[in-house]
């Protein structure tokens, strides 16, 4: 089910409808051209208490990868249930969730988790759980995740 | 995370033979039909009575096609290649129901697949929540998260039609049709099968007490059609279960499997030369 919708209040203040086109190509060409990765989102909070803790990095390293459909991190969407980095053998396992068990972009996100992560000289390997449980709900997404919805139209 | 398992197997290796062997069964007949269910929703994406039914037959063809997906990858820990099983398998290895065989050529039957059928399916799966074998017991949850969309579809639909006369009419034939696949679903009274992964602790209750978890699930929004009464509080299906025909291995009518074109869709036959 999505859980997701367009706030139509948002949308009814605009009055021109050449304005929603635009923020919709705007949007569209936002996510076609950054999906995954590096998309111009604040910059992410909380930088890493002990920048050498390999573990903090590589979560940290997760604000930069978007998810596919919506203009936010995977972290702010809450997708990532843990991670933990070896610092001895590099070796970084990540759970991620997903918001539903059909997701089209499981692959997608899986991939730019695994490639983002190693570009970090430090991680060698990037092993990454599907986990189901508990199941996600919008609740997962940080505060931070829903002012960045909030700015798109789109309501939780 | 849910209710503590019992001292949980954590993979399909630990698991002794028979469980091994019983809970195979069962989930593959559980990603069976899930992966049929979805081909059934998805013919009804255009042609269904409005858009909004349309959109609703997409998302839940979505969701089924995902459960299955996770089943399916689960399937390789019970002997199957998931490749094999998602693509070189023929009609009479499927295992799912009959119901599923070919297209359905009305809303009402489409109905009867909703709320009947996926309804007993999710029942079964539910027997799964406090499994003590973990890998599934870990995914339940979401599944029946996304399933309960799907009663409330189909109970609203259901009970939208039941105020015409001809709506009565034509989910009471295509309801009948679908009736005795869906009972006979949970399997019969001490079903070995289901009796071994109770004892065992990978589902929860015998198919008795499944079957009537579905009958009172149901029963309240079908008591017109002539299906069902109430005795002592609970609803109880007015034909018994007919058992003539049916295979307690592939769970569903002995006889036949997904038509050419359902399996062809099923198999992804068209564009195999991409794969």
């Amino acid at each position: 089910m999505p859980v997701l919708s367009v706030n139509r209040d948002a949308h009814e203040r605009d009055t021109s409808h050449k304005l929603q086109c635009d923020e919709q190509m705007n949007l569209a060409a936002v996510l076609k051209e950054t999906r995954g990765l590096r998309i111009d989102l604040p910059p992410p909070p909380d930088p890493p208490r002990a920048p050498q803790d390999l573990t903090e990095r590589a979560r940290y390293a997760l604000y930069e990868v978007m998810d596919p459909e919506l203009p936010i991190s995977i972290l702010d969407l809450g997708l990532v249930s843990d991670i933990a980095a070896d610092e001895l053998t590099g070796v970084v396992s990540v759970s991620l969730t997903f918001t539903a068990t059909a997701c089209p972009c499981m692959d997608f996100i899986k991939w730019d988790v695994r490639e983002r992560l190693l570009e970090d000289d430090d991680i060698c390997e990037v092993e990454i759980n599907t986990v189901w449980d508990p199941p996600w709900t919008s609740a997962k997404i940080s505060n931070r995740g829903r002012e960045i919805l909030e700015s798109f139209g789109v309501a939780l | 995370m849910t209710e503590t398992t019992k001292s949980g197997f954590k993979s399909a290796a630990e698991l002794p033979d028979d469980l091994h062997s019983h809970l195979g069964i069962l989930l593959l007949s559980l990603a069976d039909n899930k992966r049929m269910l979805g081909i059934r929703y998805s013919d009804w994406i255009l042609g269904a009575p409005s858009v909004e039914a349309g959109i609703a037959c997409s998302a839940m063809a979505q969701d089924e096609w995902g459960h299955g997906r996770i089943i399916y990858s689960m399937l390789k820990d019970f002997g199957h290649d998931p490749a094999a099983l998602e693509h070189e398998r023929t009609s009479e290895e499927y295992r799912s129901s009959e119901l599923l065989d070919c297209d359905v050529s009305s809303w009402p039957e489409l109905l009867a697949l909703n709320f009947l059928w996926d309804t007993a399916i999710s029942v079964q799966v539910e027997m799964l929540l406090e499994s003590c074998f973990e890998p599934i017991h870990y995914k339940v949850r979401k599944l029946l998260e996304e399933e309960r969309f799907h009663f409330d579809h189909g109970s609203g639909w259901t009970s939208r039609l039941m105020t015409s006369d001809e709506g009565k009419n034509a989910l009471g034939k295509a309801f009948a049709t679908a009736w005795n696949a869906c009972l006979r679903w949970f399997g019969p009274e001490n079903d070995p099968l289901i009796e071994a992964l109770v004892e065992g602790g990978i589902v929860s209750t015998n198919a008795d007490c499944a079957r009537m978890r579905w009958l009172n699930r149901v029963g309240p929004t079908v008591r017109d059609l002539g299906l069902v009464y109430t005795e002592n509080s609970e609803w109880v299906s007015e034909p018994a279960p007919d058992w003539n025909g049916w295979s307690p291995v592939r769970r569903r009518a002995s006889e036949g499997g997904p038509d050419a074109d359902s399996l062809a869709r099923a198999r992804g036959d068209r564009n195999r030369s991409l794969l």
